[in-house]
C-alpha cells in the first residue's frame, strides 16, 4: 500500500455558493482542476462567471457573498479585458509585474517575457516593448498578455473574456498556445468566457454555467432548422464589383485611392441562401453594402431582375429626370439587415413611426388605414409584440431592435434579404433565436438571402453554398456542405478550424488595408506559402463543378 | 496572492452628467438676470449717478449691459458658427470633400488664436456698439462651427440614414425627416459655447477701458475703474457677480454638450 499522500489538485473547491443579493449565482459548486489542466468556464452575460473567478482568486466582486471552501495554490488572475495601463510603455508594466512576482531586475524580466513570446508564437520583429500597450494591435496585446502570465509562471492560472473580441482565427490559436504552455508547464488553467468567445475549444472539460450550475454544454443546432429546398433561377448578378474610397492625394498631386474589393462575381437564386465568410478586413460589409448600392460600388454593375441598379442608385446629372420608380422597386425588394440594429433607428421617432414611413414610401399601394395592420403582422412575424412600435429606439435592447429590424426588413415584402452581421452585438441564446426566426422567415416567404458573417460554422448550416472573402476577393466559393467538410484554400480550412475548436494553421494576424503584401494576401500567414506566392494574385480556378478556388498550391500538401 | 495591480483597460471612467452642473448654471444665470432687471428698484431712481448707489446695487446695473450683450454677441456667434458649420457641410456635398475640409480647418485653426483681443481694438476703433458685437460674436464663431462640424458630420455618417435610404426616401425627404431634427440638438449645443466666449471676451475689453460704452454699465469696466481707484468696495460685487456669471456660461455649455452626447 502507498502511504505517501496524493498530492492536492491545485484547485479545489467544495460545495461553493456565490450569491449576489438574494440571487444565487453559484449553487454548492465542486470543482477540481488538476496540473496541467484545462477548463473552460462559458456562460452569458452575467451569469456569473466573472464572481466565480474573483472568488477562486480570493477577491470575489463587491456584492458577491462566497460561502463554500476553495483551496488554491499560488495563481494569477488576468481580468476581462486584459488589465494593462494603456499608456505606459510595455517594457516598463512587464517589469514590474514579473518583476514583482519572481523577484528580477528589467533585463532579466525582459528575458523571460520573451521566453513567454516565443511560446505564444510573437516574432521577434512583432515584438515592440517600447510601445504603450495603446499603440499595440489587440492580438499582440493579448499575446503579451498570456507571455506575461507565462513568465510569471504561477501554479493556476485564471483568465477572464481571454482574446474576446479578436477574429476567430487569430483567437483560437493565441488560446491554443495558452493551452499548450499549461498543459507542457503543469499549470492549472481555466478559461472563462461566453459561449461564442471559443474558450471551449482548447479546453479538455467544459462546464456551462447556467441558473447556478455547472453542468456540460448544450450543442449548438449543427444543421438547418428545415430541410433546405432548391434555390430557383438566379436574378440578383453582380459583375465585377469593386469599391476603392479616396485617399488624400500624394506627395504630387496625384489622385490616390485605397481599393477594398476587388472585381467580385456573385449571383443569387431565387430561395437561396449565400454565405459571405470572412474576418476583419475581408470586406465582407462592402461588398453586402455594393449589392444593395448603398453606397453603389465604384466599379462594375449589380444587376436586379434584368434593371441596373447602380444607374438607378447614382443621383442623375443635372437636368435629367429622377429615376425614382425604378429605383423603388429595387429598394423594395432588396432589404438590408444591419450590424448595429439599434443605430439604424432614428432615435427622434418612436419604431412605428419608422417602419410607417417605410411602407409609405416602398408600398404606396397599401391604403394608409391599411398600415399600421400591416406593421403589427411584420413585427408579429419577426418575433415582437404589436406593442413594440410605441416604443423609442433607445427603449430597445439589444436583441428587440434586431427584431425590429428584421421587421422593417420584411415590412415592404421584399425577395432578397441581405444581412451584415445581423446578430453580432447579441448574446449567444439571443442570437439563436434571432437567425432562428430570420430563417423562419425566410423559409415562410421563400427569400433568397445573403448572409455576411464571420462565424463559419453558424453561417454555413443554414446555406446552400458560401463564399469565403479575403482582403476584398474571394477566396473559395462552393456549396456549404464542402465547405462545412472539406474546405481546400487554407484561409477556409484555417476558419473551420477555428470554428470546431480546434488549432488553425495560420501564424501571426492579418495586415490592416494599408499594408497588404504583394501577391497573395494570405502569405505571411499561410502554412502553404512559397516563393511564388509574393509574385500573383492567386486566380479563382474551378477544381470541381461549382467549387472554385484561389490558390497557386491548394492541392500541393506543406513544404516541410 | 497575485494580480495585475493595473488599472483596468476596458471600463472607461463613468462620464459625469454634467446635466446637473448645466441647470444649476441655468438657475444661476436666470437669477443673475432677473436681479439686474430689478436693480433699478433698489437703487430707488439713482441709476444715474451709479457710482453714488451701494455698490452691489451698481453692480447689479452693470450686470443689464454685460448680460445684454453678452446674450446678442452669443446669439450671433452661435448663428455664425453654425452657419459656418452648415456651409462647409454644403460645400462637401456640392463641391468636394476637399473643401469642406480646407473650410473646417480654417475654423479649427481660428478656434486656436487669440481672437479675444480683436475685441478692446474694435472697442477702441469702432464706436457703435451693434458692430462691437459683431466683432465679438466673430471671435466666438470658430469654436462653435468646429464643434458644429463635428457634431455633422457624426451624424452624417449615422446608420439610421443608411436605412431611410434603403426604404427609397429621397435626399429631401431624409433631409427632413431625419437629419433635422436630430440636428436641432447638437447645433444648439454647439452654439451654447459661444456665450462664455463672448462674456469672456467683452469682460476683458471693458476691463482695459476699451470695451462698451461707459453710459451701458459692464462688469468688466466696474472691475477695471475699481481698481484703478483703488477701491475694494466697489472691487468686489462686479467681481464675484462676473465670476459667478462666467461659471454659470461654462456650465450651461457643458450640460448642453453632455445631454447631446447621453446615449
Ligand atoms: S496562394 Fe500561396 S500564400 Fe496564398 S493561400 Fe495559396 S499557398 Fe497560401
Amino acid at each position: 500500500m502507498n502511504h505517501i499522500a496524493a498530492k492536492p489538485a491545485p484547485v479545489e473547491t467544495e460545495a461553493l455558493t456565490l450569491m449576489l443579493g438574494d440571487r444565487v449565482l453559484l449553487d454548492r459548486a465542486s470543482l477540481r482542476v488538476e496540473r496541467g489542466q484545462v477548463l473552460a468556464v462559458t456562460g452569458g452575460a452575467g451569469s456569473g462567471k466573472t464572481a466565480l473567478l474573483g472568488a477562486l482568486a480570493g477577491r470575489p466582486p463587491a456584492g458577491v457573498d462566497v460561502a463554500g471552501g476553495v483551496r488554491i495554490d499560488g495563481h494569477l488572475l488576468i481580468a476581462q479585458g486584459g488589465r494593462l495601463a494603456p499608456r505606459r510603455p510595455l517594457a516598463l508594466q512587464v517589469a514590474e509585474v514579473v518583476g514583482h512576482h519572481l523577484g528580477l531586475d528589467l533585463r532579466g524580466a525582459l528575458r523571460r517575457m520573451a521566453d513567454g513570446l516565443d511560446r505564444m508564437g510573437v516574432p521577434p520583429a512583432a515584438r515592440r516593448f517600447d510601445l504603450p500597450p495603446e499603440q499595440l494591435p489587440d492580438s499582440l496585446r493579448w499575446a503579451c498578455l498570456f507571455a506575461m502570465a507565462a513568465a510569471v509562471g504561477p501554479a493556476v492560472l485564471l483568465v477572464d473574456a481571454p482574446a474576446a473580441g479578436l477574429d476567430p482565427t487569430v483567437r483560437l490559436r493565441l488560446l491554443h498556445r495558452l493551452a499548450d504552455w499549461a498543459r507542457a508547464d503543469g499549470v492549472a488553467l481555466i478559461l472563462a468566457g461566453r459561449p461564442e468567445d471559443g474558450v471551449a475549444g482548447p479546453a479538455d472539460h467544459v462546464l456551462a454555467l447556467r441558473r447556478g450550475r455547472l453542468l456540460p454544454p448544450i450543442p449548438l443546432r449543427a444543421g438547418p432548422l428545415e430541410p433546405l429546398e432548391p434555390p430557383g433561377t438566379a436574378r440578383l448578378h453582380a459583375r465585377g464589383v469593386g469599391m476603392s474610397y479616396p485617399l488624400a492625394p500624394g506627395p504630387r498631386g496625384e489622385a490616390r485611392s485605397l481599393a477594398v474589393l476587388h472585381g467580385i462575381d456573385l449571383d443569387l437564386r431565387t430561395g437561396e441562401t449565400l454565405v459571405l465568410l470572412g474576418e476583419t478586413g475581408s470586406a465582407k460589409a462592402t461588398l453586402a453594402r455594393s449589392l444593395l448600392c448603398l453606397p453603389p460600388p465604384t466599379a462594375g454593375t449589380v444587376v436586379w431582375m434584368g434593371r441596373d441598379l447602380m444607374a438607378a442608385a447614382t443621383p442623375p446629372a443635372a437636368g435629367e429626370e429622377p429615376n425614382h420608380g425604378g429605383l423603388r422597386r429595387a429598394r423594395r425588394d432588396l432589404q438590408p439587415l444591419f450590424p448595429d440594429p439599434a443605430a439604424s433607428f432614428d432615435p427622434a421617432m418612436t419604431v412605428g413611426t419608422q417602419l410607417a414611413l417605410v411602407l409609405e414610401n416602398l408600398r404606396p399601394d397599401i391604403a394608409a388605414d391599411r398600415r399600421d395592420h400591416r406593421i403589427d403582422e411584420a413585427l408579429e412575424e419577426a418575433g415582437l409584440r404589436p406593442e413594440a412600435a410605441l416604443r423609442w429606439p433607445a427603449a430597445l435592447t439589444a436583441a428587440e431592435a434586431a427584431h425590429a429590424g428584421l421587421a422593417r426588413a420584411i415590412l415592404s415584402e421584399p425577395r432578397v434579404l441581405v444581412a451584415d452581421e445581423p446578430a453580432a452585438g447579441l448574446s449567444a441564446e439571443e442570437r439563436e433565436r434571432f437567425l432562428d426566426t430570420l430563417m423562419a422567415v425566410r423559409d415562410r416567404r421563400r427569400l433568397s438571402l445573403i448572409l455576411a458573417t464571420e462565424r463559419y460554422g453558424e453561417g454555413l448550416r443554414d446555406a446552400h453554398r458560401g463564399i469565403v472573402m479575403l482582403a476584398g476577393r474571394v477566396v473559395e466559393s462552393a456549396d456549404a456542405g464542402t465547405l462545412r467538410t472539406a474546405p481546400l484554400h487554407p484561409y477556409s480550412r484555417a476558419m473551420l478550424a477555428a470554428s470546431l475548436g480546434g488549432r488553425p494553421a495560420l501564424e501571426g494576424d492579418a495586415p490592416s488595408a494599408f499594408g497588404q503584401p504583394a501577391g497573395c494576401p494570405l502569405r505571411r500567414r499561410c502554412p502553404l506559402a512559397r516563393e511564388f506566392c509574393a509574385q500573383a494574385v492567386p486566380e479563382l480556378e474551378e477544381v470541381a463543378s461549382g467549387h472554385h478556388v484561389a490558390c497557386h498550391y491548394w492541392d500541393t500538401p506543406a513544404e516541410e | 496572492m497575485a494580480e495585475f495591480d493595473q488599472p483596468p483597460l476596458s471600463q472607461p471612467e463613468p462620464q459625469p452628467t454634467g446635466f446637473a452642473r448645466g441647470l444649476s448654471g441655468a438657475a444661476v444665470l436666470a437669477a443673475l438676470a432677473l436681479a439686474a432687471a430689478a436693480a433699478p428698484l433698489m437703487a430707488d431712481g439713482s441709476a444715474l449717478h451709479r457710482l453714488d448707489a451701494d455698490p452691489v446695487a451698481a453692480a447689479l446695473l452693470d450686470g443689464r449691459g454685460s448680460l445684454s450683450f453678452a446674450l446678442l454677441a452669443a446669439v450671433l456667434g452661435g448663428a455664425l458658427g453654425i452657419g459656418w458649420a452648415l456651409l462647409a457641410g454644403l460645400a462637401g456635398t456640392l463641391v468636394g470633400k476637399g473643401a469642406e475640409r480646407r473650410i473646417v480647418i480654417a475654423a479649427q485653426r481660428m478656434a486656436g488664436w487669440p481672437l479675444a483681443l480683436l475685441v478692446p481694438l474694435a472697442g477702441g476703433l469702432l464706436g457703435q456698439v451693434w458692430l462691437l458685437a459683431l466683432v465679438t460674436a466673430l471671435t466666438a464663431a470658430p469654436a462653435v462651427a468646429a464643434l458644429a462640424h463635428a457634431e455633422l458630420s457624426v451624424l452624417m455618417r449615422a446608420e439610421f440614414l443608411t436605412a431611410a435610404r434603403a426604404a427609397a426616401l429621397p435626399e429631401r425627404e431624409v433631409l427632413r425627416r431625419h437629419l433635422i431634427p436630430n440636428l436641432m440638438r447638437p447645433l444648439l449645443a454647439a452654439g451654447t459655447l459661444a456665450l462664455p466666449r463672448v462674456l469672456a471676451a467683452e469682460s476683458f475689453a471693458s476691463l482695459l477701458g476699451l470695451g462698451l460704452p461707459p453710459t451701458l454699465g459692464s462688469w468688466g469696466a466696474s472691475v477695471g475703474l475699481a481698481a484703478r481707484l483703488g477701491d475694494p468696495v466697489a472691487f468686489a460685487p462686479p467681481a464675484l457677480l462676473l465670476a459667478l456669471a462666467l461659471w454659470a456660461a461654462c456650465a450651461i455649455a457643458d450640460g448642453v454638450a453632455a445631454g447631446v452626447r447621453k446615449p
